[in-house]
């Protein structure tokens, strides 16, 4: 294996906390090719649409910003990114045309893949983040990290991922920041003697599963064949991912600082959760864990999701799902818009984060997009995405403005932009009928 | 406000449910050529007709086989749309008229879920299921004889549309699920098959309270023998102690009861101290009822508890911590300032601060804390040696023990009896690892725990045909033992399998009683009744103090178990199903019984039947805060959340969703924050297109309106005032409704009687339809009906007997055929 520079940076990891030694590591980093920086995408989606009442006295909580262009002035719900403005731009009008075909809570399945869901199992495409993890994810320990308030994976129309695997299966999220902590940055038990046997082990193990499985497969009626093969694709999966493990067994994963995490927040702790999973997000990125992660903040489903009280326990009176809903009554304008304008202040946090790490000649911000939205305007309606695309300043994007498109313009035009800049070679993406040229530097 | 009863609602599509039709397969509502094709002709056919067909549609010659041509059925599920939309026909043509958009979208909704269904069909047979999380926990759990987080990292698993949690097409597979049960499997095993020598067993007594924790865990409590309010037992154990393998804790105590008050209960966590913190984890907790002494056992996994390093810990040491958590819920006492007489030498006195006593309240008199572990019945322990069972052949051959070992510990993890030639492959990975580790328990660890990720234990796999068949009697043993128990089927089940007694139906009857007799049927109440009511809604709402300043959230594990032991109660009392509509008594225990403010209350936390009197508005499953809270906001009721509760979880009929791009309740009013709920739904039920569903939904849930969101009866409801910001105002409560076809529901007793006297036939079949998707873990087809009105007739016939229906679904074709 040709071993890339950054694979001696994380040796000289070991054992120290990497925000303490981080000045050390710039000298090395200064030294390598700017040119081969990582180049990072994320995603975070919350539900059910944004404050957007059509009165006048209750303008200031509109999401959108007032003016167009450059000369744009964010609103009371955006606000906190305004120090931001210079790395992110605000889209709207967009929408996956797919989406406009289906219920106003089915689309956040859709968000990232932008897929007509079809046939009786509603089975969807790959999301963006899995194709970039595909083809650009193997640097990295991990492809991809997958996160949600809730957890799992839900039911179709009702997910609680927003990632997909190139046959449309849901990629279950951790929901445990102890969990996404572990993976990234837990030690391993054992030496890596034991480490090592008990990997050729699993090998022999999933090979023997696999052949063992077949045959059983074989005596399955037809639907439970169709079924079944979710697990045999599962176990090739795993296979691959012993593969990789066996590849990192002698570069010892990078020790952080965890202090300030709060592992085991959970949904009776909304406020710390989410702060929790943007750190853990941050802290994967700098210490290149991986360079694709995706954080569902909430689902649609208020059936199972945990996270649709999180508004009433942090004192913002409703559900998310009943704030939606008044969004365009008298009170509801800044009900909702106050909700809004607190997810606005933790997602300016992780940017800021981003932002103030030095990385290269630059910082970690620009070289990461981060795409945040949702995938209703206001409740039911499908129409009108909520976007802000941040970051990746040096990748080729062209910040500071707010665009207003139409429904000629697929949403998927952001992700093959997106796409593009991150060097994926591929020619579309869903629908996509181009690049959005007016973000392209 | 009120419109936003999908929440709640497990949804697929847009307006594939039927309008206000019930749920049960009824015929079309329309005659396409006479009532549909009229209307389409007159509004429609002008612009997309044999003369035009703008955007490419064409009515007069369009397929209305949706089943059949899929290309059709999707423009016609895109006319439902702008319907639902108001974007056809357009501002300039004729509007429809509210019957002829009635009938119109009652036959799109009708045909288009036909087609769902069509697609979604699994055949009227079960899709071969994994287990789930708790029915994996459990199973592991039984099939080692270890009890320890076996699922605490699987992902989180969603529900079907009907709203269980154990339907074989939800339930998914993962790389990471996977993963995950690798990771547990070698865990398990490495817990399960002891090597080496017999350990030394560490055991120590103390008699009194000696370790300290830091000020924030204390919580300003003392340390003492004697637990209340303000004093609790913290025992050290600085070393030798073990760090794997199970412990023992046993606690020598009394109670010092008090008149009027509760049993005291005596809460046992594990853990040690960090500087000012105790990592911690609660063991258990138990009533402590005797004045005499008595011992509580307390037993688990040390490697499941927090550890202090031994190396580096400024307080080494094992902290047990027994606390007393019984709370009467008044106010705690403040803290006095005692001077204390200057020491000897010195001049200034000492102040000390000594909370006061609280004679009113129960205490427990700790006598002795033992600690001990490793603890094992003999080495090596019975957990071992079930699996490496005693054999000669272990010196002789080890490959062919090997064999028998793999081919034993298959038999009871695959529930069914296994050949030698699918051993092989598990043999197969013996003999790869056996040169590379030191003993026989680590070679044998891998393919038992290969074992644990194989599909045979998994899934619950019943190799099919293309033609249904009976099952054989070793899958009946798993049908039913995860049916009843939610986990394996135990020795005397796998043993009637193998004698081949499980074909006969009496025999199975019999079967199901002991089953339901035996302790582990409470997994069977656990997961149904939280999956057929939805128990679990009471998590997902936070209650706002603003409204309810008496709310306690430690209610809320009490409200769960509430309805769970009320199903129990009439299950194995044999009692009428009609009990879950109304009935005399609560299963209560005593903070329920307090919140409900019942003039019978049991002492402690065990629940009890409590007889209510005959002027009670509480009885059934309506008047249970599982119920009201977890369909209300956390501030007021929720009357359509309500009422869909009712109409989908007891009489299997719910309404369908919200067309997309509704309007939520009208706001432009100004004052339509001061109306009552009820005159606010009737706003709502003007406009033509919200009236066809909430004329059905909404008189249920106004009848609910005199419980609040916690529960409790209420005479004036609690609201925001629209105009001063912070203040509150009152609205009288009103709970007079009227169903569309004049029958009147006059409050919770009014709505009670109408169930009781004119839907009971519904409820009948809406419970035997939730059982059969639950026992068969797939939802009911249009196949399935004939089936369900059988039962639901007999069901009927024996007097509603919630505990003979259960014997009835075990026999029934259906549960028995593949």
């Amino acid at each position: 294996m040709n071993k890339p520079w950054y694979l001696d940076r994380r040796t000289f990891l070991r054992g120290t906390g990497v925000t303490l030694s981080l000045p050390f590591l710039e000298c090395m980093s200064v030294n390598a090719s700017v040119a081969q920086r990582p180049k990072r995408f994320c995603a975070v989606y919350f539900p059910y649409g944004v404050s957007m009442s059509s009165k006048d006295e209750n303008a200031k909580w509109r999401w959108f910003p007032e003016g167009e262009g450059a000369n744009y002035q964010f609103n009371e719900s955006l606000k906190p990114l305004d120090p931001l403005r210079d790395n992110l731009t605000v889209l709207g009008g967009l929408s996956h045309p797919n989406g406009r075909t289906i219920g106003g809570h089915d689309t956040a399945d859709i968000w990232l893949t932008g897929a007509m869901l079809k046939g009786a199992q509603m089975t969807n495409t790959i999301s963006l983040d899995q194709i970039a993890a595909e083809h650009i994810g193997n640097e990295t320990r991990f492809r991809s990290i997958t996160l949600s308030n809730t957890g799992g994976v839900g039911e179709v129309t009702r997910s609680s991922t927003l990632s997909y695997t190139r046959s449309g299966q849901p990629i279950p999220a951790i929901n445990q920041p102890r969990l996404v902590y572990n993976r990234l940055f837990g030690v391993e038990k054992g030496s890596k003697e034991e480490q090592r046997s008990q990997l050729t082990n699993s090998r022999s193990m999933l090979d023997l599963v696999l052949d063992h499985s077949k045959s059983v497969r074989g005596k399955l009626g037809r639907r439970d064949q169709e079924k079944f093969d979710e697990y045999l694709a599962s176990v090739r999966q795993i296979e691959e991912r012993v593969e990789r493990s066996e590849q990192w067994l002698d570069i010892p994963k990078p020790s952080v600082n965890a202090i300030g995490l709060h592992l085991d927040a959970d949904d009776s702790t909304p406020e710390e959760l989410m702060k929790t999973m943007y750190d853990l997000m941050f802290l994967a990125f700098q210490t290149d864990s991986t360079r694709f992660a995706t954080y569902q903040l909430d689902n649609m489903n208020g059936a199972t999701s945990i996270a649709g009280k999180f508004p009433q326990l942090l004192g913002f009176g409703k559900s998310s799902h009943s704030l939606a809903h008044g969004g365009n009554k008298p009170a509801g304008a800044e009900a909702l818009g106050k909700w809004d304008q607190f997810r606005a202040k933790q997602f300016s946090y992780f940017l800021k984060r981003l932002r103030d790490t030095q990385e290269g000649e630059g910082n970690l911000l620009d070289h990461t997009i981060v795409m945040y939205g949702s995938s209703n305007s206001n409740t039911h309606n499908n129409k009108n995405y909520p976007t802000i695309l941040a970051g990746g300043d040096k990748m080729g994007f062209k910040h500071g403005q707010y665009l207003r498109y139409n429904e000629d313009t697929p949403f998927a035009n952001v992700h093959r932009t997106i796409l593009n800049r991150l060097e994926v070679p591929v020619d579309a993406f869903a629908d996509s009928n181009g690049e959005l040229q007016e973000i392209v530097a | 406000m009120m419109l936003n009863f999908r929440l709640m609602l497990p949804y697929w599509g847009v307006g594939v449910f039927p309008l206000l039709a019930p749920a049960s397969f009824a015929a079309s509502p329309a005659d396409y050529e006479k009532d549909i094709r009229p209307i389409l002709e007159k509004h429609c056919f002008a612009c997309h007709g044999p003369d035009k067909q703008k955007n490419d549609i064409r009515f007069d010659t369009m397929s209305t086989d949706m089943i059949n041509d899929r290309p059709a059925a999707e423009t016609w599920h895109d006319t439902l749309d702008v319907l639902n939309f108001d974007e056809m026909p357009p501002e300039d043509e004729p509007r429809l008229s509210d019957d002829e958009r009635r009938k119109l979208i009652g036959w799109l909704n009708y045909e288009i879920e036909a087609v769902v269904k069509a697609t979604k069909s699994t055949g009227g047979r079960p899709v071969v299921r994994r287990l789930n999380r708790i029915e994996y926990q459990n199973t592991m759990t039984d099939l080692l004889g270890i009890k320890t987080g076996y699922a605490n990292n699987l992902p989180p698993e969603g529900l079907s549309e009907d709203g269980f949690k154990n339907n074989g097409a939800s339930l998914q597979m993962s790389a990471m699920q996977l993963e995950y049960y690798l990771e547990a499997a070698r865990m398990a095993m490495s817990k399960a098959i002891v090597s080496g020598k017999k350990p030394e067993v560490f055991r120590h007594v103390i008699e009194e309270s000696n370790g300290t924790a830091g000020n924030k865990s204390q919580r300003g409590r003392d340390y003492s023998n004697t637990l209340s309010r303000t004093s609790f037992f913290l025992g050290k154990i600085e070393e030798d102690y073990h760090e794997y393998g199970e412990f023992l804790v046993r606690i020598r105590a009394r109670a010092d009861l008090k008149e009027g008050q509760g049993y005291p209960r005596m809460e046992v966590a594990l853990g040690y101290r960090v500087d000012t913190l105790m990592p911690e984890r609660i063991i258990d907790e138990v009533e402590v009822t005797s004045e005499r002494i008595q011992t509580y056992e307390f037993r688990g996994r040390i490697e499941d508890y927090p550890l202090p390093s031994r190396v580096q810990s400024k307080f080494p040491g094992l902290l047990i911590r027994v606390t007393n958590v019984y709370d009467d819920g008044s106010p705690m006492p403040k803290q006095e300032t005692v001077v204390l007489e200057p020491a000897v030498g010195k001049k200034k006195a000492k102040t000390v601060k000594v909370w006061p006593e609280e004679p009113h309240l129960p205490e427990i008199e700790v006598e002795s804390v033992e600690f001990a572990g490793p603890v094992f019945d003999s080495w090596p322990p019975k957990h071992h040696s079930d699996i490496l069972f005693p054999s000669e052949q272990r010196e002789t051959d080890q490959r062919g023990y090997a064999a028998q070992v793999l081919k034993r510990f298959m038999h009871r993890a695959f529930r069914r009896p296994v050949e030698e030639a699918e051993v092989e492959p598990y043999l197969a990975l013996f003999d790869q690892v056996q040169g590379t580790v030191p003993s026989f328990e680590e070679a044998i660890r891998e393919p038992l725990a290969m074992v644990l990720i194989s599909p045979g234990f998994l899934y619950l796999v019943e190799p099919g045909a293309e033609e249904k068949r009976p099952l054989d009697d070793w899958e009946i043993a798993s049908r039913l033992s995860y049916f009843l128990w939610g986990t394996m089927p135990d020795e005397s089940l796998l043993t009637a399998a193998e004698k081949g007694q499980l074909h006969r139906k009496g025999e199975i009857k019999r079967i199901v009683s002991k089953m339901l007799n035996d302790e582990r049927s409470w997994n069977f109440v656990d997961q149904f009744v939280d999956q057929w009511l939805d128990v679990g809604a009471v998590d997902r709402v936070a209650v706002n103090p603003e409204f309810y300043p008496d709310w306690n959230d430690e209610l809320k594990p009490s409200i769960h178990k509430e309805t769970k032991h009320f199903f129990a109660e009439v299950l194995n009392e044999r009692m009428s199903a009609l009990n879950f509509l109304d009935s005399d008594f609560a299963m209560v225990n005593r903070p329920m019984a307090m919140h409900y403010g019942l003039n019978e209350s049991p002492r402690g936390m065990k629940f009890e039947r409590v007889s209510l009197p005959e002027t009670s508005e509480r009885g059934g499953l309506l008047t249970q805060a599982s119920v009201l809270l977890g369909h209300s906001t956390g501030e007021d009721s929720h009357p359509v959340l309500r009422a869909v509760w009712l109409r989908e979880r007891l009489l299997d009929d719910p309404p369908a969703n919200p067309p997309p791009n509704v309007p939520g309740l009208d706001a432009e009013n100004p004052n339509f924050a001061k109306l009552s709920v009820r005159e606010q739904l009737k706003i709502h039920r003007e406009q033509a297109s919200c009236n066809d569903c909430h004329r059905s939904i909404d008189p249920w849930g106004i009848a609910m309106e005199g419980f609040g969101a916690d529960g409790l009866a209420r005479t004036e409801i609690t609201r925001r005032d629209p105009e001063k910001r912070g203040k509150m105002v009152t609205q009288p409560v009103v709970t007079e409704a009227t169903l569309p076809g004049g029958a009147k529901l006059n409050g919770m007793d009014g709505l009670k009687t109408y169930l009781l006297e004119e839907k009971k036939e519904q409820f009948a079949r809406a419970l035997v339809s939730k059982l059969m998707t639950y026992a068969l873990g797939r939802s009911m087809e249009i196949t399935d009906e004939a089936m369900i009105d059988e039962l639901t007739t007999d069901f009927i016939s024996y007097d509603f007997q919630l505990h003979r229906l259960v014997q009835e679904v075990a026999s029934s074709s259906a549960f028995l055929t593949k």
